[in-house]
């Protein structure tokens, strides 16, 4: 029943097994990372090598992690790009519902209001003190279309019954 | 066989040559083998021999058992001497293996050996079709006739050779261009040896000890430099840089521009009053910039010539006016304001390259702060810090603060293994950067010091013991290579992260110093020769297992860090091999042409100059008038210049257009819409069917192989031939690309006729599948067959196409004007347009 999204996802970790292929192991990515220095489970040496050796996404969760900054990118002597391939992990993991309730948490917000983080009162005072317009508020039906079309729809959905089903 | 007068010519130009024999009249002889069973089992010989007979031009046939053993070979000579045979076919095995060896018979007969040619029956008949004896012997018949066409028009080629000008030059005074050039001298040959810095030695010069037995590297550079210095049979020339040459292996013309050095040589004592008085501070380029010296100065104390020179860029002026006060306070009076740039030239027989590589540049690697953190410093800087001889005297110090450090680090792999610098592994530097932590262990034994490396690549004689001897030490390795350096900006100190990769955990430690285990860049590609290089500036041997120290141009040798990073023991070897390898030019006085070069006919040569760009030899040269002409000693007989001369003007001994031709008529005399014309060039892809037939790979009986030297050769027309006269299929194989070619281009020119081959089929409504261009190379035998056996069947569909087709109707002939000869062939293949397929 499953097999087509195993398949899918088969593809998409063959993908990165290709792109990965040339790593050699140096570890210029893991010491420029800075979310290793503080986070030591995030490795971006040894999630290459997870997917390059075994085919498998090395300890689930931790790609979320990624700060995007392209430290690792920048520097590999290989040309590979790392932050690509943590993306990649990151729409295989989502798209298995396995996506952090933080970032769900913010996905929803961004379906119901168009805006990631909400704002809240404090900032909605200032801008009147400023002067300022008030946030323009998206219309939601433009939203779900987008949301529809992109897929965004079907991982979110996915993601939120896990999520209630975890609860 | 050597004439004089051709020898000292540039080329050879032989529009007809003469055939020996003197007579006119085509008088072949055939000669099929059996090999024992081999050949005997499958093919009737007995009938090839009296096929043979009918052929025109054949008048003796004779078969043997074993005609490669010595009573076959004589009877081939006496029946050269009896029936008075100008050409000579040899119906055998492959001329792979045997051609070399008939040759030689019949050349001992007194034919030139050039009339002989070999029909391939063994590997392209028995072999590979044990199963079908009938077809066969259909088939070896027509390769025999292919050869017999073939030797109708061969000629007769001179084994020409030019006299080789006993000198050599070498190019670069490092250590391996020092031992190539003693090597030479002490053979009894002259050397001219260049060198673009004010002294030899190169980068050993500077450096401090050398590993694996940390000997000090000037103590035995030093006494080899006098040697090259005081050699009779050395011409040394420093300051000096190659600025032309022409001509070609054995006499090579060569134009040396040597800079002023503005100091009398032989007049300087080196007393050292010049430098006491010059006014002018310039950075020192042997302290690699850690301190200065004057614009008149010795690049260091043993320096070979043992003299001063000038740095014009930084000098004030070399008269009263402006400064002059070295020329006031020299007493040799060895100060020469008069000198100029000097043009040097001379006549070398061989040409050895021996000009180094440059350290790799830590400015591209910003991420480790050299250059804007003082105590970040390079092996190179290291290397003159410890030395005695120094900017510091030996010792080891901050360059932020001049105090000792207590802990340093070195980082290996800076400049190699790195796509944005050099992808390649620069091999000394694991083994450099070894030593430099025992010497510091030596001078300093409370240091700590740490190796963070990749992968340590202790892969020479004596490497290990020393790599022990610094774990005993207790310098640390730590495997995983250095991310970035950042520096405390009060102390100058530096904090490394790294990622211990052996643990998974992140370093950051810090330091007082860190050295950065530089690589290796390649300096090739602007010298004046068209010597190919690789990617990364390092040169192209000739083949990278057997010929490693030539060249693709005849009688030009590379060595030592020229060819690729390597260490002074490596370069050494390397340096003795080059000047071995050209030792045998030298001594042998002359050198053989190849037999089989281009000829350039100039009654029908247009001078469009496409082979000359076609050439990877630089062999075809134009002349003041626009006339062009084929160097013969460059020449190597590929044939990619004739194989796009528009003008059919360039003539390629026994692989010429007419015998080419013939070959094709002949192969497809018979049922030609059932066969495969095959061109495989000699070095790939005829080995490639040759070892198919060796491993006894069957395949159908239809595919007719014609041989060239390269598939450089096989010109548009051959194809276009072939289609004309209703071949079944066309196949041209060569050598894989990019770069298993044996001439180093050819195949790439064969690729790009193909779409014009197609372009041209499809005018003629040819279909697309009829025609194939493959890689075959000389260990694909499973691939040869299998191309076959697919080509076969479209042969096979093509032949029931034409004769279900040729029988209802008769279609015109296309536009294209075609011979009337091959107008008959012709006509089954045409109604197959109807179904020609469109990609």
């Amino acid at each position: 029943m499953t097999t087509v999204t195993d398949n899918a996802k088969k593809k998409q970790i063959d993908e990165l097994r290709e792109a990965a292929r040339p790593c050699f192991q140096c570890g210029i990515c893991a010491s420029s990372c800075p979310v290793f220095r503080v986070a030591p489970d995030v490795n971006p040496r040894l999630a290459v090598d997870s997917i390059v050796s075994t085919g498998q996404v090395a300890e689930q969760g931790n790609e979320w992690l990624c700060a995007y900054c392209l430290m690792c990118d920048q520097r590999c002597p290989m040309g590979i790009s790392l932050a690509d391939i943590l993306i990649k992990l990151k729409n295989i993991s989502s798209a298995e519902g396995k996506a952090p309730s933080s970032v769900v948490q913010a996905v929803e917000s961004l379906f119901t209001t168009g805006i990631i983080a909400p704002g809240s009162t404090g900032v909605d005072r200032k801008r009147s003190q400023l002067g300022l317009p008030e946030l323009p508020k998206p219309n939601p039906e433009h939203i779900e279309k987008l949301f529809r079309a992109t897929g965004a729809m079907e991982i979110l959905e996915k993601n939120l019954a896990k999520e209630g089903s975890a609860q | 066989m050597t004439t004089s007068e051709h020898a000292d010519g540039d080329s050879v130009e032989v529009a007809e040559p003469e055939v020996v024999s003197g007579t006119d009249e085509v008088r072949i002889g055939v000669f099929p083998c059996m090999c024992g069973k081999n050949i005997g089992a499958v093919v009737d010989i007995e009938a090839i021999a009296e096929f043979s007979k009918s052929l025109p031009g054949v008048v003796f046939v004779q078969t043997n058992r074993y005609t490669c053993a010595d009573p076959g070979q004589k009877e081939i000579q006496e029946a050269i001497k009896e029936h008075n045979l100008n050409r000579v076919v040899v119906a055998s095995c492959s001329p792979t293996m045997h051609e070399d060896t008939f040759r030689k018979t019949v050349k001992a007969a007194g034919l030139n050996p050039y009339l002989c040619v070999m029909a391939n029956i063994r590997e392209h008949v028995s072999w590979v079709h044990a199963h079908e004896p009938e077809l066969a012997t259909v088939k070896a018949k027509e390769l025999v006739s292919m050869s017999v066409a073939k030797a109708m028009t061969l000629e007769a080629q001179p084994e020409l050779d030019v006299p080789v000008t006993q000198a050599a030059m070498v190019v670069g005074a490092g250590v391996a261009g020092m031992q190539a050039s003693l090597d030479l001298a002490e053979a009894g040959f002259k050397v001219h040896l260049i060198e673009r810095q004010p002294t030899i030695g190169g980068i050993m010069a500077i450096l401090d000890k050398v590993f694996p037995q940390n000997d000090c590297s000037i103590c035995i550079l030093g006494p080899k430099m006098v040697d090259v210095a005081k050699h009779p049979n050395i011409n040394l020339i420093t300051m000096a840089e190659v600025d032309e040459i022409s001509g070609y292996v054995g006499n090579f013309n060569v134009r040396v521009k040597q800079r002023a050095r503005y100091v009398d040589i032989e007049k300087c004592t080196v007393c050292g009053d010049c430098v006491e008085v010059c006014p002018v501070d310039v950075p020192s380029r042997t302290d690699q910039n850690l301190t200065w010296k004057k614009a008149i100065s010795i690049p260091f104390p043993q320096a070979v010539p043992s003299s001063y020179y000038i740095d014009t860029d930084a000098c004030l002026g070399m008269d009263l006016i402006r400064c002059g006060k070295c020329i006031d306070k020299c007493e040799q009076e060895a100060i020469v304001p008069s000198d100029r740039d000097k043009i040097i030239e001379f006549k070398v027989g061989v040409i050895i390259l021996a000009t180094g590589f440059s350290p790799a540049d830590p400015n591209k690697i910003p991420r480790l702060g050299w250059g804007r953190y003082p105590n970040v410093i390079t092996t190179l800087e290291f290397e003159r810090l410890i030395n005695a001889a120094g900017p510091t005297e030996g010792h080891l110090v901050k360059p932020s603060d001049l105090t000792k450090p207590g802990s340093i680090a070195i980082a290996q792999c800076v400049g190699s293994r790195n796509l944005s610098t050099r992808t390649g592994c620069s091999n000394y530097c694991c083994a450099e950067s070894v030593k430099c932590a025992l010497l510091i262990k030596e001078h300093y034994p409370d240091t700590e010091v740490t190796i963070y490396y990749q992968d340590l690549r202790m892969h020479g004689k004596y490497f290990e013991d020393q790599y022990l001897k610094a774990r005993e030490e207790g310098i640390m390795f730590v495997r995983g290579r250095v991310g970035e350096i950042q520096q405390y900006p009060d102390t100058k100190n530096l904090r490394v992260s790294v990622e211990d990769t052996t643990h998974n955990q992140l370093v950051m430690k810090d330091y007082d110093m860190v050295i950065l285990s530089m690589g290796a860049e390649g300096t090739a590609g602007d010298f004046p020769l068209p010597i190919s290089c690789t990617s990364d500036s390092f040169y192209i041997e000739s083949h990278p297992k057997l010929r490693p120290v030539d060249t693709s141009s005849a009688g030009v040798f590379i060595c030592g860090g020229a060819e690729s990073p390597k260490d002074i023991r490596d370069s050494v070897i390397q340096a003795s091999a080059a000047a071995g390898r050209a030792a045998i030019i030298l001594q042998k006085g002359r050198y053989p042409i190849e037999a089989l070069s281009a000829r350039i006919m100039q009654e029908k040569c247009n001078r469009c100059g496409t082979c000359v760009n076609r050439c990877p030899y630089g062999a075809i040269v134009v002349d003041g008038t626009g006339k062009h002409t084929v160097m013969g000693a460059l020449c190597q007989a590929c044939g990619s210049c004739a194989g796009d001369c528009p003008q059919g003007a360039i003539y390629m001994p026994n692989f010429t257009d007419q015998q080419i031709e013939a070959q094709i008529e002949m192969a497809l005399k018979e049922d030609a819409a059932g066969k495969i014309v095959a061109f495989a060039c000699a070095f790939c892809s005829y080995r490639g069917s040759d070892l198919a037939g060796v491993s006894r790979m069957q395949y159908p009986t239809n595919a007719r192989v014609i041989r060239a030297m390269c598939s450089g050769r096989f010109h548009v027309k051959f194809a276009q031939k072939a289609f004309e006269l209703g071949a079944g299929a066309v196949l041209y194989s060569g050598c894989h690309l990019p770069a298993d070619c044996h001439f180093q281009s050819g195949n790439h020119w064969m690729a790009k006729r193909e779409p014009r081959i197609r372009r041209w089929m499809k005018r003629n409504n040819i279909d697309d599948d009829r025609f194939r261009v493959e890689w075959v190379s000389a260990g694909e035998g499973k691939k040869w067959q299998g191309i076959m056996t697919q080509m076969s069947e479209v042969a096979e569909k093509n032949r029931e196409a034409s004769l279900a087709a040729a029988k209802p109707k008769k279609k015109p002939v296309s536009k294209k004007s075609t011979k009337a000869k091959a107008a008959t062939k012709k006509k089954p293949k045409k109604p197959t347009e109807k179904k020609h397929s469109r990609k």
